[in-house]
């Protein structure tokens, strides 16, 4: 039990008043940017990070992470009270949290929505704990073809999984490598799809991207949907957050199963967001209350959330044992590693077993710490929520933009998160999706140097990717990934034609 | 006025392919082949160009085919038919253009004067004109966003914001 052990160590890194302390501002800052609609978890991270830099990185990626739980968690307050998802992964919870709500058992729902997600984020945390020096130990023979056909893979299961058009999804991670190829080349030195700008010789910061795509262009998207309150009060009362507590065991089946969808969707980059929906549709279709689903049904809490949160972990052991982030905000964090001069990957378990450990500490505290707080903010965040939209809106647009410029201090950067913001705007109604987007942007310069580096070695040879078990297998399991689609609308088009004569025979 | 969604589908798919292209050109300015030093730098960016128009293409297609198939079977009353919806109607998109546009100002202005005064006149503007508070409550409101950010980025982070002249005239860097 090597992994015992260094947890243990983890602990007492983590465990101090300083750290404590730093969970604690994480924990709140990362629930108000929950709760505001129009600031996500990938935008707050963002936001924060540039005012990380001077931090030592330990404590740095402990208040990052803490922001995120609180994000997570936060995103469900507004979801059950308002029917409105603070974050795009608290959606299904709306579905039966609002219900429930209205029905007057607004604490019940509240209370059954964090303690699932708690369990979720623990069972991600174990899951971490248990598999992430294995994941690293086996990465550790990777050499370039094997990190492109990584790459390849999460950037073909987006395409596979993603659900909307396939097209839209390739049109989308193929922007955001053009945008990582912006600006200086590391190999040669030249300045790449510059056009002349100046400005743009330094490349285009992933941060302004997420800040323009999920910060303004979210912003945008709240003004065009109309932002009304139709807010349900609640009075906690602890008797009924104990005696809920209590009742959270009996639906065990769907707490394990979701936990298992979101670590799945977490591990592989499918993201909360995607982990949510899908363990809602499942619960749906195999728990006996399923048809209650909907109308309030304490199973249709508890799914989303469990799976929404563990995925939400889950989503930080690739980026840490493989240097591949599973969600939007893994990827705005581990571009924060390599700023700190940290790099994600194998490597790192051996080099910085100190920050690895602490952090996985960190998640087991930091979630506790955020479940406690979440709830005891509730009436904070609700009485804040009724503020209006017109002052809330442009607050939440001047941090936007000093986010942007504090990023390297410029106000051109200002000027390129605007013009994201649009694009954001524009391609979230057109369901394009953001995530592989912003994944691409982060992974850019990796997946390109993988690639060179493997046909320079192969003398410009594609065949590298398949010579050898291990690629091989990766570029196989990543070319099904990708067929993905072809197959079901192969599949869906014989099925229709099935039922068409089925429907003509009966008629 | 009203947008309707296969209009956007199509600028959009029109734009990204434009980007594609413009991507294509400005990668074989670094050379897209086969160098002394293994590839040149434009050859990974000029597949993701084409990548990118393959994309769009497709994604053009596929609204036309969507829509115009959707059309002769609407007539019949069919079910399962695509209607014409809107991407937006026209007072949303004005409320959009209202919140836009004095945010492209304040950038204007913050570039020109920094940030403190843009995001002064910002707040007041919003709260004043948007939100319609009094004059004296929305110079309150702005004057304490300036010092509430004052304070976090100049005093607890140490990451100074754009000063512009004026604030620099009265020596305040």
């Amino acid at each position: 039990m090597g992994n015992f052990g260094q947890l243990m160590d983890g602990f007492v890194v983590a465990l101090t008043m300083h750290h404590v302390m730093i969970m604690v501002i994480g924990v709140l800052l990362g629930l108000v940017v929950g709760v505001l609609p129009g600031l996500g978890a990938p935008n707050g991270v963002s936001l924060l990070l540039p005012l990380t830099f001077t931090m030592d990185p330990i404590a740095a990626i402990i208040l990052l992470t803490s922001m995120y739980w609180g994000a997570l968690f936060g995103g469900s307050t507004t979801s059950i009270l308002f029917n409105i998802p603070g974050e795009p992964s608290s959606v299904a919870t709306t579905f039966d949290g609002h219900p429930m709500a209205k029905q007057g058992e607004a604490v019940r729902a509240l209370t059954l929505a964090f303690g699932s997600a708690g369990f979720g984020a623990m069972v991600g945390v174990v899951v971490i704990t248990l598999l992430s020096g294995w994941v690293a130990n086996f990465a550790l023979q990777f050499g370039s073809p094997e990190y492109f056909a990584v790459y390849f893979m999460a950037f073909a299961s987006f395409i596979g999984m993603a659900g909307g058009s396939p097209f839209k999804t390739l049109v989308c991670i193929m922007l955001g490598l053009a945008v990582g190829t912006v600006g200086m080349d590391t190999i040669s030195g030249e300045g790449r799809l510059t056009f002349g700008i100046t400005q743009l010789t330094n490349g285009i910061s992933f941060l302004i991207v997420v800040i323009g795509l999920f910060g303004i262009g979210e912003l945008l998207l709240t003004i065009d949907e109309g932002y009304k309150f139709d807010g349900v009060k609640a009075k906690l009362s602890l008797r009924v957050i104990l005696r809920t507590l209590a009742e959270l065991p009996r639906y065990w089946v769907t707490l394990l199963r979701s936990a298992l969808i979101g670590c799945w969707m977490g591990i592989t980059p499918g993201g909360p967001t995607a982990a949510s929906f899908m363990s809602y549709a499942l619960g749906k279709r195999f728990s006996r209350r399923g048809k209650y689903f909907g109308k309030g049904e304490p199973e249709g809490i508890v799914a989303p959330e469990t799976a929404d949160h563990s995925a939400g972990s889950c989503a930080l052991l690739p980026m840490l044992a493989l240097g591949v982030p599973g969600s939007a905000t893994a990827a705005v964090m581990m571009g924060g590693l390599m700023i700190w001069g940290l790099s994600p990957g194998p490597m790192l378990f051996t080099t910085r077993p100190d920050f690895v450990w602490g952090l996985i500490a960190s998640m087991y505290l930091g979630n506790v710490i955020a479940v406690v707080l979440v709830l005891a903010t509730v009436p904070i965040f609700a009485w804040i929520l009724r503020a209006p939209f017109t002052v809330v809106g442009p607050l939440i647009a001047i941090v936007c933009l000093i986010g942007a410029y504090t990023v390297s201090n410029h106000v051109f950067d200002i000027w390129v998160a605007l013009g994201f913001g649009l694009v954001g705007y524009v391609f979230k109604k057109l369901e394009y999706p953001l995530a592989p987007f912003v994944l691409a942007v982060v992974l850019g310069d990796k997946a390109e140097d993988a690639f060179r580096q493997s046909m320079l070695s192969s003398g410009g040879s594609l065949s590298v990717f398949f010579e050898g078990s291990l690629v091989a297998t990766m570029m196989g399991i990543g070319i099904l990934l990708l067929s993905l689609p072809l197959i079901t609308a192969l599949f869906g088009a014989l099925f229709r034609r099935g039922r068409e004569e089925g429907q003509t025979h009966s008629s | 006025m009203e947008i309707s969604r296969k209009t956007m589908e199509v600028a959009t798919a029109v734009l990204t392919g434009s980007v594609g292209a413009l991507i294509c050109y400005g990668s074989t300015e670094n050379g897209i082949g086969w160098g002394p030093g293994g590839p040149e730098p434009g050859y990974f960016p000029f597949g993701i160009g084409c990548l990118i128009l393959l994309g769009s293409l497709a994604t053009l297609a596929q609204t036309f085919w969507k829509y115009a198939g959707a059309r002769p079977e609407a007539a019949h009353g069919v079910s399962g038919a695509v209607p014409e919806e809107p991407f937006i109607n026209g007072t949303r998109l004005r409320l959009l253009v209202a919140f836009v546009l004095p945010i492209v100002a304040m950038t204007a202005i913050s570039a020109w004067l920094g940030l403190y005064i843009g995001m002064g006149l910002y707040i007041f503007y919003t709260m004043r004109v948007s939100a319609g508070f009094r004059t004296l409550t929305s110079l309150a409101t702005a004057l304490l966003v300036i010092a509430v950010n004052f304070v976090v980025f100049e005093k607890l982070f140490m990451v100074p914001l754009l000063k512009g002249p004026i604030l620099e005239y009265f020596g305040i860097y």
